[in-house]
């Protein structure tokens, strides 16, 4: 590598490369079977893996400068042998992505419950299919940015446009060498994060390693291109599945083989473990499934690694198991709806342990599709169904139905060998002395309205108004050890640890006002940002006049034991899971010369428990509608077969406009509320939601307007004209 | 993404501008709208030594109607002629095809003659320059050239536009009152590149007969048919022209047209759409324009629409 | 025969944003974002995409919504331009900015920016717009967050607040 022009450029402060700039390779620990560890080098030494593997850092005055360094790098590259596909990567004799990586294969997990052999040989009516879901960027409006100053006695503060503040101090800090109390995050204003921003990167690293070798602050603001070229990506699978089935539709068994892409290393903290094991955990979803079989495995390829991104592999899962439920209803010569009623688990089961050793907590799921259904007024679509099909339209009707699983505990990430997710959450809370709040958990917002949500969770616990506490984003000097915003957990572990901090606040605030009231703490109560005691209101004190007090005890002193201040902080481990549900149901049309696809109706109904902020979870509902839509027809990360990418702006990779969403007054969305038995106040997560459900509903669409089944994502209108093409062939020779 | 180093010109003349090719040209190019360039020179692609920034030569921002001509300066904005009434009244397909380019923000900037000289394979206007046998004005520093659609497209992203030279008019003859016209694409999303557009103009011969809702109600003369997206240029395919011309207005003769149109196109395949896919939608979209610019030919009725022709209804919007 | 113009690598360059005169230097080759976020602190003004099509840059150069991505900042020179921040007057909200607020139209808020000057344009040019035509005006901003429907919405309040 060459790096002498580069440097020389005025504006230009320094240029690393590997050897100048030594950091430990970023590398996630696992705890099980079948996992083969791999490191990732923040600048590459003498191996890049995927188009977008960092090989040096050119820092300079701005961005312009720093881009015409980066042009002038020079750098060899010995071309390889590359596989850029799961089929490639796993031919005998396929090039290694990784040495340590036998097969390419870094996670693989086989797993029986039942006869699964014996009833699949038995079965008298088995559907399956080859089920192709493409890749997928995060794409977030905002890209990934990361600012670091070290102090002078080598504290490193870093800024972070991230979801996971917790797990990126620690992460800097083994991969810097450095105590985890050197290092300390702050989050800022992040312009989305969608699950791409839960991980620690090369930049992160490269950037604090510079900021500490130049002793000056600096900073790395990412372009689209990098964005699209080196942000993880998600969701490319092939699976092989089949369903057995009763006469009756009952479900007998199910089996999948799974095989994730997983790019070019296996990511910072989850592993490349996560979407192989969501898949196959998600799976037999809301459904009596009595026997299950699966293998999966997580691929290298030459590509981009893939990591979280909204609803992971449950999406996938979905997908999977409601296109097998429609084929099996087919089959059998029933409705859709009716297939899946006849095998749903009943609100009386719970807790039910799922084949794939899941325990669903809660739900009503009968009720869930019922609800989308009275919505979408089904006998009805159905009727407009024959009625259009008679004038010679391709129209389409698909539902899915599902569970999600939200607000995961440590035990959760503990089983599943993740080892760096630490699965509980914190909150911290402090009460001036007038009676104003201040809030910070460890869950920072993305766009998910945690500034209102929790604020209104410790208004209520505080009895104080909103407009009193302010919640401030996550710094990790600030509120203690915590896993972050992603898997739908902000309202469940945060906010559960907001409550219990909030509780030990106004149970402190409680004793004070009693004493000052001369009342047993018992009598006391507090709403609208008063202490009363009970039935004699007009005995009263503020919340600015108990803080006061708290901060200030003065001669009247504070009840014995009670210690001066207003300040608690309190960590949460949520249960292992609790489960939210949904039902879509979706009504298309497909121009059968174009292939194109109008989505005419969209019908969600979902459970997610209470909702905390209905207003709050439209919006989730909305956002992650769009984004299943962009999912099932539009976006496609694009490779060649030597690895090259071909999707690196956004007029390649195609996320919808508001030209690509039904009309206002054809999306309808009901909610039904089944608290969790397990979490605080009964909450769950739903931020996934509408991501989970969506691709597996316009996929039973159009396989529905079609007449034929339709397990490849995304349906591009090119797919549609050839799938469409042999009844036209069809037709044609009969006319 | 920010652009590489360059130096910056903003003539106010076109005397001036044609002085600074004639100095630079060879490692130059030329701002308009910016909408096409701007991004190639933020991603690096496009790295000329000068830029020369036409923006403040507002001589070349008009639109004039002159004898059998609606003459439109270069630097027109898209978003002026998508509104004018005199483009509206002349010249109806840009008027139509105006509504597909990309987004109101692009058309605010990108101009009539930038849209033509970048000469993308799937934008729209080159279609309707060729459909529309439009004049390009190409001025140097020896004097004017006029140039026909064939000959100022000459390969993807590539004009007869020398080095030192630049296109400051277009010319087009003006639709006559009864002709019809439709622009028709498919993108992928609204606003997107076409991945295939066509252009249609028709005129009609004789008057509308008598008869029933399927009768011949005129029939095709002096047809235009030009593609955007399946080749290097516009595409005219002349065979369809011929094939319709002379002929009635019937939907059979358009499904043979459209038949024609797949078979005769050679389109490449790119992550968007395959080549196959190009072909039969061209085809597609061969018969849906013909058939808009049929029901719109005629004799001018209030509304303007003609009123024989084809019976209404047709594919899902 | 003209002289030849001698092309130059900065420029001195005066404006009027949101009211203000301001005068920048600049290297010729700057975007007219980057010296809008950059020179004259208005970092209202978001990158997006750097290529013109997600919008979140869009502010309006002499009333039209543009690109500003897509501008030089030497571009800008006598021109009269309007960004985010010029919408509020002190404390009080824009009517545009308070349809949002009221139909919850923004969650992140990165392309909102973006998104209120286009609607600026949008409206101003047609003040009752049906569905089908917000729908069309907006689609040349990208949002990850919302889904749209609310910011339909909040187009629809914005139009009948501004029409009372």
């Amino acid at each position: 590598m060459g790096t002498a022009r580069a440097r020389g450029l005025p504006g230009v402060e320094a240029v690393f490369t590997a050897s100048e700039l030594p950091t430990r390779p970023i590398e996630p620990a696992f705890g099980g079977d079948g996992y083969h560890s791999t490191g990732w080098a923040a600048l590459a030494h003498e191996r890049v893996r995927f188009v977008g593997d960092p090989v040096a850092v050119v820092a300079a005055r701005d961005r312009y400068v720093a881009e015409d360094a980066a042009d002038l790098v020079e750098v060899e590259y010995e071309p390889q042998p590359a596989v850029a596909s799961v089929e490639a990567a796993r031919r005998t004799n396929a090039p290694h992505v990784h040495a340590t990586v036998p097969g390419n294969v870094y996670f693989s997990r086989d797993h029986v419950h039942g006869e699964v052999e014996k009833i699949f040989a038995d079965a008298r009516i088995v559907v399956s299919g080859t089920f192709r879901h493409q890749r997928l960027a995060g794409a977030p409006m905002e890209g990934r940015g990361t600012a670091a100053e070290w102090d002078p006695r080598g504290r490193l503060t870093v800024w972070a446009s991230t979801q996971t503040p917790h797990s990126l101090k620690s992460g800097l800090a083994r991969f810097l060498d450095l105590p985890e109390s050197a290092v300390r995050v702050i989050v800022p204003d992040i312009g989305g994060g969608f699950g791409p921003k839960m991980h620690l990167y090369p930049e992160d690293v490269v950037t604090a390693a510079v900021a500490r070798a130049l002793g000056r602050p600096v900073k790395w603001i990412e372009d689209r291109r990098e964005n699209l070229v080196t942000m993880t990506q998600a969701r490319e699978q092939v699976i092989e599945a089949s369903l057995a089935v009763a006469k009756d539709g009952r479900i007998l068994a199910l089996r999948a083989d799974v095989a994730c892409d997983s790019g070019a290393y296996s990511v910072f903290p989850l592993t490349a473990v996560l979407e192989p094991m969501g898949t196959v955990q998600i799976m037999p979803g809301p459904y009596r499934v009595p026997a299950y079989a699966y293998t999966t495995r997580a691929v290298a390829t030459n590509k981009c690694p893939a990591g979280a991104y909204r609803g992971v592999g449950m999406t996938v899962g979905v997908f999977v198991m409601e296109r097998l439920i429609d084929k099996a209803a087919a089959a059998v010569g029933l409705d859709p709806a009716e297939i899946r009623r006849r095998n749903f688990i009943a609100g009386d089961e719970f807790p039910y342990t799922a084949p794939s050793g899941l325990i669903y907590d809660s739900g009503r799921f009968a009720d869930t599709l019922a609800a989308a259904l009275a919505a979408f007024d089904y006998p009805d679509a159905r009727r407009e169904q024959a009625r259009r099909r008679a004038e010679g339209r391709m129209m389409g009707i698909g539902m899915s139905t599902f569970v999600e699983y939200t607000g995961m505990g440590s035990k959760t990430f503990a089983r599943r060998g993740m080892l760096e997710q630490r699965g509980y959450d914190s909150a911290t809370v402090k009460v001036d002395m007038t009676g104003t709040a201040r809030v910070s958990v460890s869950c920072p917002s993305q766009g998910q309205g945690h500034e209102t949500a929790f604020a209104q969770l410790a208004a209520g616990e505080l009895g104080l108004d909103p407009a009193a506490v302010v919640v401030v984003q996550t710094d990790t000097d600030v509120v203690p050890e915590g896993s972050g915003t992603f898997a739908s957990r902000a309202v469940v572990a945060g906010g559960g640890a907001l409550m219990q901090a909030a509780a030990q606040i106004k149970t402190k605030a409680v004793a004070i006002a009693a004493h000052l009231l001369e009342a047993s703490p018992g009598d006391v109560a507090v709403a609208d940002g008063r202490f009363f005691v009970r039935g004699s209101p007009e005995r009263a004190l503020t919340w600015m006049e108990v803080a006061r007090v708290a901060h200030a005890p003065g001669p009247a002193g504070l009840p014995g034991g009670i210690e001066p201040g207003l300040e608690a902080s309190s960590t949460y481990d949520p249960p292992p899971a609790a489960f939210g549900n949904g039902a879509h149901v979706a009504m298309v049309e497909l121009d059968r010369e174009t292939g194109q696809v109008k989505i005419l109706r969209y019908v969600i109904a979902e459970d997610c428990g209470p909702m905390l902020n209905p207003l709050i979870v439209e919006g989730q509902t909305h956002g992650g509608l769009a984004q299943g839509l962009g999912e099932a027809l539009h976006e496609e990360v694009m490779y060649d077969d030597a690895g090259q990418l071909l999707t690196a702006t956004f007029m390649d990779y195609l996320i919808p406009t508001a030209m690509e969403m039904p009309l206002l007054r054809h999306v309808q969305t009901v909610h039904l509320e089944t608290p969790s038995p397990n979490t605080i106040r009964g909450f769950k997560g739903m931020g996934e939601s509408a991501t989970i459900g969506s691709p597996a509903c316009v996929a039973n669409a159009v396989s529905d307007a079609l007449g034929r089944a339709v397990d490849t994502l995304p349906m591009t209108p090119g797919r549609i004209v050839e799938w469409i093409r042999p009844q036209t062939r069809a037709a044609e020779v009969k006319a | 993404m920010k652009p590489a180093p360059f130096d910056y010109a903003a003539p106010e003349t076109i005397e001036e501008t044609l002085a600074l090719l004639g100095e630079y040209g060879a490692d130059a190019k030329l701002l308009a709208g910016g909408q096409s360039l701007m991004p190639l020179l933020n991603m690096r692609l496009a790295r000329p030594s000068v830029l020369i920034d036409l923006n403040r030569v507002s001589a070349l921002d008009y639109m004039r109607v002159s004898d059998g001509e609606v003459r439109i300066g270069a630097l027109t904005r898209q978003r002026a002629a998508e509104r004018s009434p005199v483009v509206a009244k002349h010249l109806p397909l840009m008027t139509d095809a105006l509504r597909w380019v990309g987004h109101a923000q692009i058309r605010n900037r990108g101009t009539i003659g930038g849209s033509l000289a970048h000469a993308d394979p799937s934008a729209e206007l080159p279609a309707v320059a060729a459909a529309l046998g439009a004049t390009f004005v190409v001025a140097g520093q020896g004097g004017m050239r006029l140039l026909l659609p064939e000959e100022f497209f000459v390969g993807y992203l590539t004009t007869a536009i020398a080095p030192a030279e630049v296109l400051t008019e277009i010319r087009f003859p003006k639709m006559a009152a009864d002709a019809g016209c439709a622009f028709v694409e498919v993108a992928r999303r609204h606003g997107d590149f076409a991945l295939v557009g066509a252009a249609a103009v028709v005129h009609r011969a004789g008057p509308p007969e008598p008869g029933g809702a399927e009768a011949s109600a005129g029939r095709f003369r002096d047809v235009r048919l030009v593609f955007t997206g399946v080749g290097p240029t516009p595409v005219r395919v002349r065979e369809a022209e011929a094939a319709l011309e002379g002929q009635k207005f019937e939907e059979r003769l358009l499904a043979d047209v459209a038949r024609l149109v797949a078979g005769r196109l050679d389109p490449e395949s790119d992550i968007q759409a395959s080549a196959e896919y190009r072909k039969h939608v061209a085809g597609v979209l061969a018969r849906r324009a013909l058939l808009a610019a049929a029901l719109r030919a005629g004799p001018q009725q209030a509304g303007g629409h003609s009123t024989g022709g084809f019976p209404k209804g047709g594919r899902p919007t | 025969m003209s002289k030849v113009i001698a092309p130059v690598a900065e420029r001195t360059v005066a404006f009027t944003v949101n009211g203000k005169s301001v005068e920048v230097t600049v290297p010729v080759r700057k975007t007219l974002a980057d010296a809008l976020r950059e020179d004259l602190g208005l970092t209202g003004t978001h990158l997006g995409c750097e290529h013109g099509v997600c919008g979140a840059c869009t502010i309006l150069l002499d009333g039209q919504a543009v690109r500003s991505c897509l501008l030089l900042a030497v571009q800008a020179d006598g021109h009269d331009l309007k960004t985010v921040e010029g919408l509020a007057d002190g404390d009080r909200l824009h009517p545009i900015q308070e349809a949002f607020w009221e139909a919850h139209g923004l969650q992140c808020g990165f392309c909102t920016p973006g998104f209120l000057m286009t609607i600026c344009e949008f409206l101003a040019d047609n003040p009752s717009p049906t569905e089908d035509e917000i729908r069309e005006g907006i689609a040349g901003n990208l949002c990850r967050c919302t889904g749209y429907l609310n910011i339909i919405k909040a187009v629809q309040i914005a139009a009948a607040k501004l029409r009372s």
